[in-house]
């Protein structure tokens, strides 16, 4: 189950005011990174609760996006339906996707999911390709962004836009801690740690695995849905399996299963990418080798290797306690 | 659509020849898995490696210099990436060793970039392969046909290796049971390296056969990456037997797809895949039931 560390609520302080902070002192361009950074984010919070609290490790969550994306164009500009409708409609389409996968997926496990949900992310991208009406390989342009000038903020202003993104964005890590905490949330870390228990005990393990994967693809369908409005333009690219295969490692960077870890690994993986990007082509190299360092030295990312060093000492204590307790044991028993 | 024989004929080669080149590639891939539970996603990686070394030594030496040291070069690079890697990597779970391949994917395609530019590549089929065949009344490539036999000469090699000689008994053992293998006194971890190098070289031969079919690219790994990997889970990891049945159903379903079905093609083997997974998890020919 989620718990709140005082590191990490100082973590999420310190994020937080950063964030606010550069939104309101920001330049055009930084503004465009900062809103990258938290739509990453919010996929990355939807991936971390799967894959971090379910042991579902899911590489269709950017096909999800994809959907969330196309299904918001779809509705918007095809249908003609007013762009809050829309969003609202995208992100239940994207639920109802995904608990589909989610309740044909449960009965697999490890490799096998992985496998299976990459397949249906596949499956996504190749209709999105082919099919004529979404535009096919040339995508979809014309995108409207939500309006809210009835309380007088025009998003299509960077600056705003940005602001309500970050709003989103608080929103869904809100709403992730509250589901983490529910009761739903206590029984999917029980299936995660031991299925077979928790179907003796009467679960019905397939729903609580479908449901927390549909919670997880609204948010990863609304991550879609913002970053189609924020790039004005989507194309099939966004449910490519290197999408979800690069959601996978900003979680990892990060620290799985610590919902701040992802929040961390989002900030350190967009701006790496434009600082690299900047200097060589080749970035992709070294990504590929800091995510090859990071998973060999076995910490749980950056974010993870700081909660064992705050708490080492802690544990060292804990430990120390249990070993004199068992050898006053072993000694009684002698 | 005149539907006549000779469209059956040259429709069923064509499935032929990407199955056998999706085999190459996947018996390899799921022999590793099947012996050391390891997932192995720079597979494609080593084809597309494979396909460059292959290149680079037929501008050197011709066509058959390349076809047989591109397998020799792709499993040196697997010797070092299994000294370095992946042996401290067994006995992480599989998650672990999808996120260090996956780093390894990177890393090897920028690498190629490097090496190789990103422009495209191109190989000449040797003269003895470059014509057509007459064939049961149809005129089809040579080299295609030239895959299809090597193929199947490669599957009879290795079904021979695995059922009859001392070597194979040892891997099934390995596959069945690794720490009993290992009580009877094999040396499974010599075995795992062996087998993981011989599956580095037959992508890599994968890669060097493919190279005069398709223009080399730096991408070209990433694309074969998911039908290969499609291919293993449908056929059930870790058997010789699933390795050619999922090529086949592979192979056929895409050929036959795009040709009665255009609209659905693509979607079709997804669609398959998925089925397979809901009735069968593990596959149609599992290692282990």
């Amino acid at each position: 189950m989620f718990r709140h560390t005082p590191l990490r609520y100082a973590t999420l302080v310190l994020l937080a005011s950063v964030a606010l902070f550069r939104v309101f002192t920001a330049e055009y361009f930084g503004l465009e990174i900062l809103t990258e950074i938290f739509i990453l984010a919010v996929l990355v919070l939807a991936l971390d609760m799967v894959a971090g609290f379910g042991g579902m490790v899911s590489l269709c969550h950017g096909a999800l996006m994809g959907v969330g994306a196309y299904a918001y164009v779809m509705l918007s500009t095809i249908a003609g339906i007013a762009p809050p409708v829309a969003m609202a409609g995208a992100i239940a389409i994207t639920g109802v996707a995904a608990w589909v996968i989610g309740a044909i997926c449960a009965r697999s496990h490890g490799i096998y999911f992985i496998m299976a949900t990459l397949a249906f992310g596949q499956m996504a991208y190749s209709y999105v390709f082919e099919a004529p009406i979404f535009g096919g390989d040339d995508g979809l342009g014309g995108i409207s962004r939500l309006d809210l000038s009835f309380v007088g903020i025009d998003l299509s202003d960077s600056r705003s836009f940005a602001f309500f993104c970050l709003a989103i964005l608080a929103a869904v890590y809100g709403a992730a801690v509250l589901i983490l905490r529910s009761g739903l949330g206590r029984s999917l870390s029980g299936v995660m740690h031991n299925e077979q228990r928790m179907r003796a005990l009467g679960l019905t393990v397939w729903r609580v695995k479908a449901d927390v994967f549909g919670l997880s693809g609204m948010i990863a369908g609304l991550a879609g849905v913002l970053a189609a409005q924020h790039i004005m333009y989507i194309s099939p690219g966004l449910l490519s399996w290197t999408v979800s295969g690069e959601a996978l490692v900003v979680v990892i960077l990060g620290g799985v299963g610590t919902l701040i870890g992802p929040l961390v690994g989002a900030v350190a993986f967009v701006m790496l990418k434009h600082e690299l990007s900047a200097v060589t082509t080749y970035w992709h190299l070294v990504v590929g080798c800091i995510l090859i360092a990071v998973v060999m030295s076995r910490a749980n990312g950056i974010f993870g290797w700081l909660e064992d060093r705050w708490g080492a000492r802690i544990d060292r204590r804990a430990a120390d306690a249990t070993r004199n307790q068992k050898t006053e044991e072993v000694a009684s028993d002698a | 659509m005149t539907i006549d024989l000779g469209f059956w004929t040259l429709q069923t080669l064509n499935a032929l020849q990407l199955s056998m080149l999706l085999f190459l590639l996947s018996v390899g891939l799921t022999v590793i898995f099947g012996l050391m539970h390891f997932v192995n996603l720079a597979h494609g990686a080593l084809y597309a490696l494979g396909a460059y070394f292959a290149a680079s030594l037929a501008a050197v030496g011709g066509y058959w210099m390349g076809f047989f040291l591109a397998p020799v070069a792709v499993a040196g690079v697997g010797v070092l990436l299994y000294t370095g890697l992946i042996q401290r990597m067994r006995k992480s779970g599989p998650m672990a060793q999808v996120l260090v391949t996956f780093g390894l994917i990177f890393a090897l395609l920028d690498l190629t970039r490097i090496f190789w530019g990103d422009l495209a590549l191109a190989i000449e089929v040797p003269g003895i392969l470059s014509g057509r065949l007459a064939f049961l009344g149809v005129e089809y490539p040579t080299y295609r046909l030239f895959i299809i036999v090597l193929g199947t000469a490669i599957f009879a090699a290795l079904s021979l290796v695995l059922s009859r000689t001392q070597i194979g008994a040892m891997i099934r053992a390995g596959v069945d049971n690794d720490a009993m293998a290992a009580c009877l006194g094999i040396n499974v971890e010599r075995l795992f390296f062996i087998v993981f190098c011989v599956g580095c070289a037959l992508a890599g031969l994968a890669g060097a056969v493919a190279a005069p079919l398709l223009s080399v690219t730096p991408e070209m790994g990433l694309q074969i990456l998911i039908p290969t990997l499609i291919v293993i889970v449908i056929g059930g990891l870790g058997s010789l037997k699933g390795a050619i049945a999922g090529s086949l159903i592979y192979g056929f379903v895409q050929t036959f797809g795009a040709v009665l079905a255009p609209q659905l093609a693509s979607v079709l083997i997804y669609a398959l895949l998925a089925a397979v997974l809901v009735i069968k998890p593990v596959g149609l020919f599992p290692a282990k039931g």
